[in-house]
């Protein structure tokens, strides 16, 4: 265990050092990349290290003779440690070259001092033995990404997705705290112990109630709302953290609780999943209409979020019902695209902020034709889509292979569950075709075609350790999808750390299932060098010749006339405007010499908007009739506070 | 296995061959003698000779497109049960496999289209990415119908020798719904007439023709290739569910499932003359029907397996 204290110790120190160090801007940047970087490595080593031993590590320290911070170590834990760690190192390296353009050394040295306290908290949610230690963990985690959000902090739209995070996170952690009450109030102490021995009633609403905190990080639809916003805020390699690894503690909470409370109940599989397939479809949906590159990613987190909880319900009915073989497919399933949505999706946010850094937009109709002179972001980047799109050879296809079997061995089940595996086949199906169309439209505006504007003209990519970061994460991407059988350990310990009851799960089919798609995938890329050798041997000695695009004889076509991305998603939007609204503005052209005109729209999050109706405005409106209170003399609030403390000496 | 390898290799072969019955046939419908039965072979040969044309605007992804497009047509009959043959390779999930590498196929299609900066090639690949979603709906419907029959996810499983009669026996009547599921998934993944139009030549109504306007020589030829053996894929599903029998003398049942491939092919020949192309907007609907009846399908087999 002190090793893994090390490892925080060390990526801590990184931090602190910024700060120390902050007027020397370059020395600043070595001194906290390397720290943090070797922390982060040391952690990955160090975890596992404790995977391959098996069991559990624990330590415990009494903390102003109140309480006791305790932690622990298992399978589960040990899971998550590992995708922190690798994610926040690849984004360390990545920050380098990426904070470097920085003027503020002021800021820089504030973004590490903050990201290193995120790391370090990230691994001690994930590690906490007891509700305290957890709380004060995950409070510190909302914090610290709090100040990275707002690390613009000078525009208004930041400051506004920074306001709007930290309301989700607090309104969450209510939540966790209401969840957490109940149990301390059955059990009368702080360990995790009390979760099992509470009656059944209560177990149901201590998991509804974590599970609307912990959603709301996770970031399921409809608590995602802040996602959207503070995604695009934030620096790209910090969205890559908090989108790639921050929500998933979101994840590892409500597992948490639902292993704690050992309570096979088929109803939390049944509302794990049915909030899944609706987080998943309308989270891809979402991504579908945006026009903000790193807003479309966030929307995307959602969609990913979603299909993490659809294996994780498959898990939970395999688990009522008695299925085994679908419970651990269910669930490892899911965990495995934990992590590989950790790889894409930060490899992604690296991507989209290379392109953002060089070209200084987000906007995806702004772009175009960026492959060409971006070779290395163009060709990680189509990987990571690839990956993200669910298609073999790439990780992506794993995870969902493994939670499509699990969900067919629900088909043979009867009444609800059937009907909840097919809601989860078909919901896969379909967020699998909505992803598919999302990125090509990325691929397809934004890195090829001409450039749309001057911004994206003539753009080169720069950054040595950016490129590094982006090209090991998507060597990832391919290695998991071809080689699956290596990793399928992390998932398999996981499950098993979460305690179900029917023993040790025999390993054997899922190695033979790794062992499918390995084949199956050596297969398909071994095609495709035999196809393209058979191509290139057909061109020899051929007249190959370069000219414009056809433009079916029409002779000045230009670049405006591309489709646009809007223009791509516009007809799959259409089908389901029920659920995303689409907002234009135009003015009519009229006359025979119109005046210069415009378009806008903008697809509306349903989420957003009605909880801007239903409840922003009129807590606001309740609030306002209290101003009255809020009287500006500080001696009637210190009479408040007597007040408050007397009042309350009656019910104590 | 040897036997699965040359039916394999036979497939692809004769994949364009098929294809022209479908000219044939409409031809016939217009009182026209139509091209000869080996046309698309000609076409072949006729492009396989000619170099290319690139355009500027493009990138390495133009030219992946047509390999990447031919490979996983050719993947995907690698894990076909050809005749009611096993086929050359098989796993449990092949089939979860199969739609996602058709995915894969799918994706780079679009991606070379979006490559060469055509608005008409924007426009058919907006087209291809949206009709397929509610395709791969409706063909997760048809699994989970055949899941419950057979327990298994596995093509072999459903095409493979008596597996197909064994379908029929125990869920006859729902397995109607899925041979016209089936088929009208058949005409969408293989922009045929009512959704697509392959003979056109009129951009703003054609989806596949028009993400391959910019293709050319070889590069197109493999494209064309790719998609003979896309829908020889789905005949021979299709061939197999309608022509289930195997039979005990040698080449009888091959004789039995050349004639179900005719029979898809001249179905195609017949749907393409006599119904004109919907609206872009109408095409969803046609697909959903799909879905729905898949999805019947499966509610009424629940009476059959109890």
């Amino acid at each position: 265990m002190s090793q893994f204290f090390m490892a925080i110790l060390i990526v801590f120190f990184g931090g602190i050092s910024a700060l120390v160090l902050a007027r020397q801007a370059k020395l600043m940047r070595i001194v906290a990349v390397l720290s943090l970087s070797a922390g982060c490595l040391f952690g990955v080593i160090d975890t596992g290290i404790k995977l391959m031993a098996g069991g559990s590590f624990t330590a415990s320290f009494a903390f102003l003779k109140v309480f006791s911070l305790a932690f622990q170590i298992d399978g589960l834990s040990a899971f998550f440690l590992c995708a922190i760690f690798v994610v926040s190192l690849m984004a360390t390296i990545y920050s380098y070259d990426y904070m470097g353009h920085e003027k503020s050394w002021i800021r820089v040295a504030g973004n590490y001092f903050f990201f290193s306290i995120l790391i370090a908290s990230m691994a001690l949610v994930v590690t906490s033995a007891n509700i305290i230690t957890f709380m004060i963990s995950w409070e510190i985690m909302s914090l610290s990404s709090f100040f990275l959000v707002i690390y613009n902090y000078e525009s208004d739209e930041n400051r506004k997705a920074g306001y709007l995070y930290f309301i989700f996170s607090h309104v969450g952690a209510m939540f966790i705290f209401v969840a957490f009450a109940l149990v301390y109030a059955h059990s009368g102490h702080f360990g995790f112990e009390g979760f099992g021995a509470l009656p059944e009633p209560t177990k149901y609403l201590v998991f509804i109630f974590s599970f609307i905190g912990f959603g709301s990080k996770a970031g399921i639809f409809p608590f995602h709302v802040w996602l959207p916003h503070a995604h695009p805020a934030a620096p790209s390699h910090i969205s890559a953290v908090m989108s790639g690894v921050m929500i998933k503690t979101g994840v590892y909470g409500i597992l948490k609780v639902y292993s704690l409370l050992g309570f096979n109940t088929p109803v939390f599989g049944y509302i794990v999943l049915s909030v899944g397939v609706i987080s998943g479809i309308l989270g891809v949906v979402y991504a579908l209409g945006q026009q903000d590159l790193k807003r479309l990613l966030a929307y995307s987190s959602v969609e990913n979020i979603g299909i993490i909880f659809i294996g994780l319900g498959i898990g939970m009915i395999g688990v009522s019902t008695g299925n085994s073989l679908m419970a651990v497919l269910g669930f490892s399933g899911g965990f495995l695209h934990i992590l590989n949505h950790s790889i894409f999706k930060s490899l992604l946010f690296m991507g989209a902020g290379m392109v953002l850094h060089r070209t200084g937009t987000r906007s995806i109709d702004a772009l175009g034709g960026l492959l060409k002179n971006m070779k290395i972001t163009g060709t990680t980047f189509v990987i990571g889509t690839l990956a993200i799109s669910g298609l073999p050879p790439f990780n992506g296809f794993v995870s969902e292979f493994f939670i499509y079997l699990g969900a067919f061995k629900g088909v043979i089940l009867g009444k609800t569950d059937l009907v909840m595996s097919i809601v989860a086949i078909i919901g896969l199906a379909v967020i699998g075709g909505l992803a598919l169309a999302t990125f090509t439209k990325v691929v397809g505006v934004v890195f090829q075609g001409e450039p749309r504007t001057k911004a994206a003209q003539n753009v080169t990519e720069k950054g040595g350790s950016m490129l590094f970061s982006m090209a090991v994460l998507a060597a990832g991407c391919l290695f998991i999808g071809v080689y699956p059988c290596i990793l399928i350990r992390l998932p398999m310990t996981a499950v098993s750390a979460l305690g179900l009851d029917f023993g040790s799960v025999p390993l054997e089919p899922f190695y033979q299932m790794t062992g499918h798609i390995t084949q199956a995938a050596v297969l398909l890329i071994a095609v495709i060098l035999i196809v393209a050798i058979l191509r290139s041997l057909s061109y020899k000695g051929k007249v190959v010749g370069k000219s414009g695009t056809w433009g079916c004889g029409f002779t000045q076509p230009t670049v405006k006339m591309q489709y646009t991305g809007s223009s791509y998603a516009g007809s799959i939007l259409e089908f389901f405007s029920a659920a995303a609204p689409l907002e234009e503005d135009h003015p009519e052209i009229k006359g025979r010499f119109p005046l210069k005109t415009y378009y806008k729209s903008r697809i509306h999050d349903i989420a957003e908007f009605h909880m801007d109706r239903a409840i922003v405005r009129p807590v606001l409106s309740f609030f306002d009739k209290l101003r009255w209170i809020q009287h500006g003399d500080i001696h009637l609030y210190i009479g408040y506070i007597l007040l408050a403390i007397v009042l309350l000496l009656f019910f104590v | 296995m040897i036997e699965s390898v040359i039916l394999w290799f036979l497939a692809i072969l004769t994949a364009p061959f098929f294809s022209a019955v479908i000219l044939k046939i409409k031809a016939f419908f217009g009182g026209k003698k139509g091209p000869p039965l080996l046309i698309n072979y000609y076409t072949l040969i006729k492009l396989f000779k000619k170099g290319s044309v690139y355009s500027h605007s493009t990138t390495l992804v133009f030219k992946l497109g047509p390999i990447i497009s031919l490979s996983t047509a050719v993947v995907v009959l690698l894990f076909l049960p050809i005749a009611g043959h096993a086929p050359v390779f098989s796993f449990k999930g092949d089939i979860l496999f199969l739609l996602y590498v058709m995915g894969l196929g799918r994706f780079f299609t679009i991606a070379a289209a979006m490559d060469t900066a055509s608005p008409f090639e924007g426009m058919g690949a907006a087209r291809e990415a949206y009709f397929p979603i509610i395709c791969e709906a409706a063909m997760f419907m048809i699994l989970i119908f055949f899941y419950r029959l057979t327990g298994e996810l596995q093509l072999s499983a459903y095409f493979a020798g008596e597996n197909t009669m064994a379908l029929w026996n125990t869920a006859g009547a729902p397995l109607l719904f899925i041979v016209i599921s089936f088929f009208i998934i058949l005409l969408t993944e293989n922009s045929r007439v009512p959704v697509d139009d392959p003979a056109t030549h009129l951009e703003l109504t054609m989806i596949h023709e028009g993400i391959v306007l910019d293709h050319s020589g070889p590069d197109f030829a493999l494209i064309e290739l790719g998609s003979f053996c896309k829908l020889f894929f789905y005949s021979t599903l299709i061939s197999r569910l309608i022509l289930p029998f195997s039979s005990e003398i040698s080449g009888l049942g091959f004789c039995l499932y050349i004639a179900g491939l005719f029979i898809v092919y001249i179905g195609v020949g017949v749907t393409e003359s006599v119904i004109a192309r919907y609206r872009m907007d109408k095409v969803p609907q046609f697909v959903l029907t799909s879905f729905a009846l898949a999805f019947f399908a499966t509610i009424i087999s629940m009476e059959f397996i109890k």
